[in-house]
């Protein structure tokens, strides 16, 4: 099964709202699930995610949402935390324990090797130590060499945003970016996200040998209109579109 | 001279050496809160342009429509042992320097202005809009949009503006308009007109102008520098350097370029980062505009205005004003994210000379090779000097990158009895 992950900013638009959401997804329509701990400076979002981090950090609450980790887990969606390292630096080891306790599979944490390169290799041993994912986070100003020796070093399978930013519209050659990424990790998982919402953009994406998608900004159109009918239809068409 | 047939010399592709970098290139930066000034460049650059920024190919093929207009501004151009310099220095080693003054605006500006031009005519742009500092830049742009028939709309820091009136009349005669900024055409202009009305205007000043004239008139806006594809395009002069020096059975030693936004430089230097770390490089300053050695390597803006994404490099801060330096090309407060990165890793080393080192030099260079370089190269050979003094008895090969001619530029020599 193609891999289609939903992405959520914790505590956004409110505690309430979100987890109507999360309680209508489904979960067989999916197999990953991303959420977003609300950072102080998500520095490589774009507009609207960053919006659902500002307000995501007055209302999240951790209590909220450990039920829905559990359900997320005993339907076999595997969660994976999207965390910038800034905010989780101070207390990593603390904040892996909780992801663990609540059986999240792995973190992806777009900082890491751009701001922290230097801690890169020792963070990710020490997930590696954990037994828990560390999901390498490309984009195509990633250079090969630090692709292949980050990839060489984990098991998992790969974030590639093809944009700058999350929710960014910049043109850019899709053939030859993902041409790219595979011939610099043959036969490894590749999921794509930013910017990506139509059929046409899933199925070039497919077409060219990637394992998945990952949808964020896209959907908070819909969560931000309490639209739950038009997610569910969504989410149905583009499991569709992976199957193809 | 090394000669040889054009298109043995030229290369087919640019060279981007972001896939070639020891470590990830920040992405740019929103600079407004709620806006995305990174889509926003959808509406200031051609599409094609905005492509090659993202898509980070290593090589991008260079239309043939290019290869022929680069042929007719005078590429390749000559890559030249300094024969009388070495002399003058009692240097056993050799020095060559590349000449892009022999193009036919005078420096290596149009390496990147008849692209920048010639996808916006493809595109069916309006017409294209940019600042110019010295004035060189300005010139390439009219030139590259008079040849594919586009309006060009250039604002000229206001001090250049007033010390370099017959820059104007080239732009003039390449059918460019020209205006001095701060200027009354934009919004921006006339806020630091109100606020400063005696300020001698700064570059990030002029893109500030020009962006905002773009995004007004649906013109789109050429890119002198700082972004990754003005220095790709720029990959021609050291791909042809390269060739030149294998077709003499050469090998750099030291490569030598000067920086003001990182174009040149990086289009001089470029191509040889993938061979690995045996070449010395080095970057060269005006020490009244430090980057590298008091500037922070951070976020910054591009422009002043802030419109533009920002983006990870050395800077000294949008707002410094720079004094009214001899050479308005390295006035600039930043320097190209992939040339800040390559600094900070420590691959190019950095250097900064004093105007007097800089007038010396050039007059140094035109008493033994005859050329008049621009101020702006004149860092350059000012540094290769010291190089040379430095390293006397190392006997390397010295190649240095002469960004431009000076034969606009005299008024720096002021008048001598
Ligand atoms: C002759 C010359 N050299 C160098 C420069 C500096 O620009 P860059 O660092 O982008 O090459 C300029 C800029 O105006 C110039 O005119």
């Amino acid at each position: 099964m193609k891999n289609l992950i939903p992405y959520f900013t914790l505590g956004y638009p409110d505690n309430t709202r979100l987890c109507r959401f999360l309680d209508i997804i489904p979960v067989e329509k999916i197999n990953y699930i991303e959420f977003g701990f609300p950072s102080i400076d998500p520095r490589y979002d774009g507009p609207v995610i960053r919006k659902t981090h500002s307000v995501g950090n007055i209302n999240f609450s951790g209590e909220v949402y450990s039920k829905y980790f559990d359900y997320f887990s005993r339907n076999h969606v595997k969660m994976y935390s999207l965390s910038y390292y800034s905010d989780i630096k101070d207390r990593f080891d603390e904040f892996i324990g909780y992801l663990q306790m609540n059986k999240f599979s792995g973190i992806i944490i777009p900082d890491l090797i751009i701001d922290y390169f230097n801690d890169s290799r020792k963070v990710i041993e020490k997930l590696n130590d954990m037994g828990f994912e560390y999901i390498p986070f490309f984009s195509p100003a990633t250079p090969d060499s630090i692709i292949k020796s980050i990839a060489s070093i984990t098991n998992s399978w790969i974030y590639y945003g093809l944009q700058p930013s999350t929710g960014i519209e910049i043109p850019y050659e899709l053939d030859y970016t993902t041409e790219r990424i595979n011939t610099l990790l043959p036969g490894r998982e590749i999921t794509y996200g930013f910017g990506i919402k139509t059929d046409d953009d899933i199925k070039n994406l497919m077409k060219n040998g990637g394992s998945g998608v990952a949808i964020g900004t896209y959907l908070v159109k819909m969560i931000d209109a309490g639209d739950e009918k038009g997610f569910i239809d969504y989410i149905e068409k583009m499991r569709g579109v992976l199957d193809e | 001279m090394i000669t040889a047939i054009n298109r043995d010399i030229m290369p087919e592709n640019w060279y981007n050496v972001v896939p070639d970098l020891p470590e990830p290139l920040a992405p740019p930066r929103d600079s407004k809160q709620d806006v995305s000034s990174i889509n926003l460049l959808n509406k200031i650059l051609p599409r094609e342009v905005l492509k090659q920024e993202f898509t980070f190919r290593r090589y991008e093929k260079i239309p043939d429509e290019v290869m022929e207009q680069y042929e007719q501004i005078g590429r390749p151009t000559p890559l030249i042992r300094a024969k009388n310099l070495e002399k003058y220095l009692d240097y056993h080693g050799k020095i060559f320097y590349k000449y892009e003054g022999a193009t036919a605006t005078g420096s290596h500006k149009i390496n990147t202005a008849i692209p920048q031009a010639y996808y916006a005519m493809k595109e069916g742009v309006k017409g294209v809009t940019t600042e110019t500092g010295a004035g060189q830049w300005g010139s390439a742009t009219a030139l590259a949009a008079s040849l594919y028939g586009l309006p060009a709309q250039i604002f000229m820091v206001r001090i250049s503006f007033e010390q370099k009136p017959l820059r104007k009349t080239v732009m003039n005669l390449y059918n460019g308009n020209v205006v001095a900024s701060p200027s009354t055409l934009t919004e921006y202009g006339r806020k630091m007109l109100k606020e400063h009305p005696d300020t001698p205007g700064t570059l990030g000043i002029g893109i500030s102008e020009a962006v905002e004239y773009a995004l007004d008139h649906d013109y789109r806006y050429m890119v002198a520098s700082v972004m990754n594809v003005a220095l790709t395009h720029q990959s021609v002069i050291g791909q042809e350097t390269k060739k030149q020096l294998e077709l003499i059975g050469e090998h750099a030693d030291v490569l030598i370029g000067c920086v003001g936004g990182g174009s040149n430089f990086g289009g001089f230097t470029f191509p040889f980062i993938p061979d690995g770390d045996e070449t010395e490089i080095i970057a060269t300053t005006a020490d009244e505009v430090p980057k590298f050695s008091k500037g922070d390597y951070k976020y910054d803006l591009v422009d002043s205005a802030g419109v533009l994404p920002q983006m990870r490099m050395y800077s000294l801060g949008a707002d410094f004003v720079p004094p009214t330096i001899y050479a308005g090309g390295l006035r600039y407060h930043g320097a190209s994210p992939s040339l800040s990165l390559l600094i900070n890793k420590g691959r190019i080393k950095s250097d900064e000379v004093t105007e007097s080192q800089v007038k010396e030099a050039l007059r140094i260079f035109a008493n033994t090779q005859g050329i008049i370089a621009a101020p702006e190269s004149g860092h350059a050979i000012a540094t290769a000097i010291n190089y040379v003094k430095a390293h006397k008895n190392e006997n390397k090969t010295i190649v240095v990158n002469v960004s431009g001619h000076g034969m606009l530029d005299l008024s720096i020599f002021g008048e001598k009895k």
